[in-house]
């Protein structure tokens, strides 16, 4: 109650005249009531309600805080937010080895930011991403929506309704081997038509109407409360180009990453962001690294690298995974060499990856059906 | 979008005036300002702040639709979603045939036949719906000075005899192929943004640029300082554009890009000319490559979200 007056979220003009009055503390101002501020101030008197409505608010807010509300400060344990984090489900991937690195899969709570040349595959694991956020919890997903922000015009449809039935195919494949209550009325639920359903897309073709639909984001997700996952691809596209003061891109970013921690934590969904690579010229050669500078790979926690494996010539191309910052298992920030898997036609869902990798003659896997070198 | 006036964000007319004092006249202006200044600014409190942002952010954001209404918007007229090339394991591969609506690239070292393909399709674009074509005008822009129209003519009289039985109608054909030479990546540039009125009075169904690595390659030696950033700064604001308008039209949108050894850990490896660090992020692409006498090979592959890799052979024929 001792907030000092010059803090408090009002109009500069009216901050400016109550300092000018002589008003220091927000105590003095709930004690003078409105009338008597309208008078001293020369303000009208609803003017002065509204004011002494916001102080109000601010002083009480900040001494409710401790209830954990979402507001701007929320006190526990590490015991309590230890056990969330364990009760807390994962967005699984479908793909062994990635999911491994991550830990289960991609965390709720965390923005997971995947990088990568052209055509390595990360739209693709985004849409798997969009469908997979939607599996039954008794088959261990997380049963939530997604929102699939999109600003470079990659999304194909017709690939993630391929995904989807190929989802919907693998649990019902469960479902039948274990005949159980439960898999059979989640089933009924997840559909194809359902899934595709859930999944909102936003196309933005600018940085701005990129700022502005993540400003719009919390109350969309506060009327859709069901979705678990926000994918925004392509956070570099727009702001790699045609921008010139370099400083307001770097504010726009810190914005936006931070709005998006926000959400993240508020909502209690994953926020999955995909970044391009550009060319850092080195002293003799050049490298590839993750796009938009320095400073942007401080916003996300989990960053996953895919790179090209083109040390041999004629041969395959592979997949190599690196996923760094990965603050859970700092065992697993090496080089982690992929698996050659060939997928079947018929079971696209089963492989952003795998789609990528190497294409010479095979023999079949027996666990999962697929094609292994 | 961006430069949508505060005006139609449904601001109050005080609120706009007062913007504009300070220079702030467009969304874009708004929207990259802090909270601290837009309260400095409009001279309102934090919470009213908030909602006046909210208020111009719902005049700028896109609309919301979920994939089920676009899987449903596309089956509702599945022929009208892809340009048949006529190559029958080609369209089998691409699941139909070149897109519509999205960017396509097609890449080869030179000599392989991109020009030969790109003339082709032009003339399949002309072609009316139910011969599966699309029956519309094409724009052709040429940096290389390789269209050659009696090639043009020569391709629609060999392929399609019966329906180009006369002059009247390669005439005609050949009229709605609309022809642009630029020969500097300003002009080029230029081009693709006037498009957009032309699209809409000439009724344009395809839109092919051969090519756009010619270009760049004449004018951009990326060896030199700061010639790297401003190539993909033309390359990603071209990018842009063409994709809105293969989107907002639903049109193919063909670029052609050239094949150059990169020496990378001395070894030389074929590698695209425009590559990874210009990441377009097109939605497909193609690639030949000489594989013996006058056979070219055509392996779809790296960008591709609907197939994977493939190999197929063809060879130029008439």
């Amino acid at each position: 109650m001792q907030r000092d007056v010059g803090s408090l979220p009002l109009a500069p003009a009216l901050r400016a005249r109550l300092i000018a009055a002589g008003f220091q503390t927000a105590q003095e101002l709930l004690e003078t009531g409105p009338c008597g501020l309208s008078k001293e101030i020369g303000i009208s008197k609803e003017e002065a309600l509204e004011a002494l409505q916001v102080v109000r608010q601010e002083c009480h807010g900040g001494a409710a805080g401790t209830a954990g509300g979402s507001g701007a400060t929320r006190k526990c344990t590490a015991l309590e937010l230890l056990e969330e984090e364990q009760a807390q489900g994962f967005i699984i991937t479908f793909c062994s080895a990635l999911d491994n690195i991550l830990g289960g899969g991609v965390q709720l709570t965390k923005i997971t930011e995947i990088c990568g040349a052209p055509g390595v595959g990360k739209t693709q694991l985004c849409m798997q991403l969009a469908v997979d956020v939607q599996i039954p919890e008794c088959f261990g997903g997380v049963a939530g929506e997604a929102v699939f922000i999109d600003t470079e015009g990659s999304f194909m449809v017709e690939r993630v309704a391929d995904i989807a039935t190929a989802c919907v195919q693998h649990c019902q494949l469960i479902a039948e081997a274990h005949q159980e209550e439960d898999h059979l009325k989640a089933l009924e639920m997840f559909s194809l038509e359902s899934i595709l359903s859930h999944i909102y897309y936003f196309r933005c073709r600018d940085y701005i109407e990129l700022l502005a639909q993540v400003y719009l984001l919390p109350d969309f997700l506060s009327e859709h409360s069901k979705v678990r996952l926000v994918v925004v691809d392509g956070i570099a596209f727009p702001f790699r180009h045609d921008f010139e003061d370099l400083s307001l891109r770097t504010r726009l970013l810190n914005g936006l990453a931070q709005q998006l921690i926000i959400i993240a934590n508020d909502h209690k969904s994953a926020v999955v962001l995909t970044n391009q690579m550009t060319t850092r010229i080195g002293q003799s050669q050049s490298t590839l690294v993750p796009a938009l500078g320095e400073s942007w790979g401080h916003a996300a926690t989990v960053r996953l690298i895919f790179h090209w494996d083109n040390s041999q010539r004629a041969g395959p191309w592979r997949m190599i995974l690196e996923a760094q910052k990965n603050e859970d298992n700092p065992s697993r920030n090496s080089w982690q060499r992929y698996t050659n898997h060939r997928v079947r036609r018929s079971q696209p869902y089963h492989i952003t990856l795998h789609i990528l990798a190497s294409w010479s003659p095979l023999s079949k896997c027996e666990s999962c059906g697929t094609f292994i070198k | 979008m961006a430069a949508k006036k505060l005006r139609r964000a449904r601001l109050s007319q005080e609120l706009c005036e007062r913007l504009s004092r300070h220079q702030i006249t467009t969304c874009q202006d708004f929207l990259c300002l802090s909270l601290l200044e837009l309260m400095k600014v409009t001279g309102q409190s934090y919470y009213d702040v908030q909602k006046l942002l909210r208020k111009v952010s719902q005049a700028c954001a896109p609309k919301m639709q979920t994939a089920y209404e676009m899987k449903l918007r596309k089956s509702v007229n599945p022929s009208s979603a892809f340009l048949s090339t006529t190559l029958h394991s080609l369209d089998k591969v691409l699941h139909g045939g070149v897109p519509c609506g999205s960017l396509t690239e097609i890449t080869s070292p030179p000599g392989c036949g991109k020009t030969q393909f790109c003339i082709m399709v032009s003339v399949l674009a002309t072609l009316p719906v139910s011969m599966g074509g699309l029956g519309g005008t094409v724009i052709y822009i040429d940096t290389e000075s390789a269209f050659s129209a009696e090639r043009l003519i020569e391709i629609a009289g060999n392929r399609f005899p019966t329906y180009f039985d006369s002059d009247e109608k390669l005439f005609c054909m050949t009229r709605s192929i609309h022809l642009y030479r630029e020969l500097t990546c300003g002009s080029v540039l230029k081009r693709i943004m006037s498009l957009e009125e032309e699209i809409i009075s000439k009724k344009v169904k395809l839109i092919v640029i051969d090519s756009v690595a010619s270009v760049v390659r004449k004018e951009f030696d990326t060896r030199l300082q700061g010639n790297l950033a401003e190539r993909s700064n033309f390359l990603a604001r071209g990018a842009s554009v063409l994709k809105y308008l293969a989107e907002e039209f639903s049109i193919p949108v063909i670029l052609t890009n050239q094949i150059t050894t990169s020496l990378s850990n001395g070894f030389p490896i074929q590698a695209d000319l425009v590559s990874p660090a210009d990441d377009l992020s097109l939605s497909e692409a193609g690639i030949f490559s000489p594989e013996g006498n006058s056979k070219s090979c055509l392996k779809p592959s790296m960008n591709y979200v609907v197939s994977p890799e493939r190999h197929l052979e063809f060879s130029l024929g008439r």
